[in-house]
């Protein structure tokens, strides 16, 4: 990396993200249950531990992860799991509200 | 599974549920389990002829009834499972009496049962990068499969997930051949289906759970609360509940509902409790002295905490469970069938009684100045103390709790609730070493503190996310902002943030400081009873 100079905020932000207390950070936050670490870019959390290199704002890129099946445990799969849940939105950036949870009913 | 688009685009899946209803005999005489399984489950599945594991796929398992739940509603969603809610959960409690997980299987993972949030897990490092990068531990360490089950496990989840294998942290890998070849062994042995443990408590007599309990637990906005829970059984193993008692402030607690037992000692049960549905997931002790877990609002389980309930006579908290040196306060004795006088311990004295019920004692108590730093066991006439009193001489110390959290974005007109994260405030003393921070500290439990947020680096304070994140209460309770793009962000970036939650703690005229990091982030389309 000696003869490589970081060019964007990205670039800067790999740099900065060596030392040992900010990796302990980054392992933490990976780690509350319910969060994903797979961190490409990451769902919840990115690779160093914030929020800066995720797609932002979500919902312009949200299909991009449903049809891939790529955080299936926090975005509904239209892959295989829920193949109809976006059918009635076509643009989830401009009509987000309608989009539906998945959420268990209660045991009784 | 609750999505009000469940249409089957899947010609197989539809042909699959038609099959299901022409098939299937009108089912309402078939209530028990077992009769249910025979009708349902094995249009597909097959009687493998084994008495000891008579159903194919199914014999083969162990779960908890979260995840037998999990299986039917996927059964239901994918495999055109037939199945009305009242017979899913006869299925479900047969499954969790007969091929259910042992007390202590289900210890270290308690908290995904009782919808815990912001728990940091520590996982086995074979686990991290292969089920723990889209599960909790919980998910699967609450599972007990035969290693054919875990290979056909790993199978399926190609046949549905198939891009699992081009995440990050796989697509670096031959990924199905180290989930295949190297972890369904482990998982086989760490998680395996002939675990004694099961064998031996099924063998054993389950206490009984009928009667009266006294009840010590926190709720966040309110704080500590004392109750007692009347449990009465109205037919095996369905019991109908009652919960009354006071918050620490003398405001009133009331509710009733009902509550199932699964394999002996798996507590669930639905209260309406001062106009809230809530829900309290708990375990039996072994020798069913006690109950322990958590009750939380249905509608957020975040907004929750730990309750303990014991039978017979006790004292189970005390709130607070600290007082300074030559301190004069009041402090709630919270117990069962607290007769007789009140004893907080050496160098403490009872000034007066303040008030008295069923479930609490409030007294004035009053440590002299040259009480020793320590604790002090605390009884009532001849309760047994479960709860101990710390004597102190200055808080040195403030952790907030949990150190590590999230919060998630969400209402403003859509479909997704905000999920709140709430804090509190555990202080302690220096101990002899007069050092916080090291072993001979003294826990001298929650206490009240000033509430506020921070950026927590740099780019928050760049990006704005103190502004834009969320805002926390008196009550440590952090409630994020709305769900949404915000064109006032750069790129219209939802209202997400990187913050630092700080309780202040006043002790005399000190103020101790002690913070926590939250992740305001987006919200989860997706839930699971076991995420």
């Amino acid at each position: 990396m000696k003869h490589l100079k970081s060019f964007n905020k990205k670039a800067k932000m790999l740099d900065q993200t060596t030392s040992p207390d900010e990796v302990e950070e980054v392992v933490a936050m990976q780690s509350v249950v319910g969060c994903t670490s797979t961190n490409d870019p990451g769902w919840e959390v990115d690779p160093f531990g914030g929020l800066g290199s995720l797609c932002q704002p979500m919902e312009s890129d949200l299909y991009g992860c449903a049809d891939a099946c790529w955080w299936p445990a926090q975005v509904p799969d239209t892959m295989s799991s829920q193949p109809n849940w976006s059918m009635d939105v076509s643009k989830a950036n401009e009509d987000w509200r309608k989009l539906e949870g998945i959420f268990p009913e209660e045991q009784k | 599974m609750k999505i009000k688009k469940s249409k089957h685009a899947l010609l197989s899946v539809s042909a699959l549920a038609l099959m299901g209803t022409m098939l299937t005999p009108a089912a309402s005489w078939a209530t028990d389990g077992e009769t249910l399984i025979q009708e349902k489950c094995l249009l597909c599945h097959t009687n493998t002829g084994n008495p000891e594991a008579p159903y194919s796929r199914i014999s083969q398992q162990r779960k908890t009834p979260e995840g037998w739940h999990m299986t039917l509603n996927r059964m239901q969603r994918m495999n055109g499972l037939v199945i009305s809610s009242d017979e899913v959960q006869a299925v479900i409690k047969y499954l969790s009496d007969t091929q259910g997980l042992a007390p202590s299987e289900t210890a270290p993972f308690r908290y995904v049962l009782e919808q815990k949030p912001n728990v940091v897990e520590e996982v086995d490092p074979a686990y991290v990068e292969m089920c723990a990068r889209c599960h909790s531990n919980a998910r699967f360490g609450l599972q007990r499969r035969t290693l054919g089950e875990w290979q056909l496990h790993v199978n399926t989840h190609m046949a549905i997930n198939p891009t699992t294998e081009l995440h990050a942290l796989a697509r670096d890998r031959d990924w199905y051949d180290i989930a295949y070849n190297d972890v369904v062994p482990k998982l086989a042995v760490d998680y395996a289906f002939n675990d004694p443990a099961w064998n031996q408590w099924q063998a054993k007599v389950k206490p009984s759970l009928n009667g009266s309990w006294s009840v010590a637990g926190f709720m966040p906005g309110k704080g500590d609360y004392s109750a007692v829970l009347q449990t009465k059984e109205t037919s095996k193993d369905n019991f109908s509940v009652s919960m009354k008692g006071h918050y620490a402030d003398g405001t009133p607690l009331q509710g009733e509902g009902s509550a199932k037992v699964f394999a002996g000692y798996e507590w669930r049960a639905s209260l309406t409790i001062d106009g809230i549905k809530m829900r309290q997931v708990m375990a039996a002790a072994e020798d069913g002295s006690s109950l322990s877990g958590r009750m939380y609002q249905s509608a957020h389980d975040e907004i929750g905490g730990e309750l303990t309930a014991v039978h017979g006579s006790a004292v189970v908290a005390l709130s607070p469970s600290a007082i300074k040196q030559g301190q004069q306060k009041e402090i709630t004795i919270i117990g069962a069938d607290l007769k007789g006088s009140v004893s907080l311990g050496n160098g403490v004295q009872v000034v007066k009684v303040l008030s008295r019920d069923a479930d609490r004692v409030v007294v004035l108590a009053k440590a002299t100045g040259s009480a020793s730093v320590g604790m002090r066991n605390v009884s009532v006439g001849k309760a047994k103390a479960k709860a101990q009193l710390a004597v102190y001489d200055e808080v040195a110390a403030v952790q907030v709790l949990p150190n590590e959290s999230i919060a998630r974005i969400g209402g403003n007109g859509g479909n997704i609730a905000k999920m709140q994260s709430t804090y509190r405030a555990l202080a302690f003393s220096a101990g002899k070493d007069g050092q916080p921070g090291t072993a001979d500290d003294l826990r001298l439990g929650y206490m009240q503190a000033l509430w506020s947020l921070q950026a927590f680096d740099e780019a928050a304070e760049h990006e704005k996310d103190l502004k834009y994140a969320g805002s926390i209460d008196g009550n440590g309770v952090f409630t994020p902002g709305d769900a949404g793009l915000n064109p006032e962000r750069k790129f219209s970036t939802n209202n997400v943030g990187n913050l630092k939650v700080i309780a202040q703690v006043l002790d005399g005229d000190k103020a101790v400081e002690g913070d926590a990091h939250l992740l305001v982030t987006v919200p989860v389309f997706v839930k699971r009873a076991i995420q």
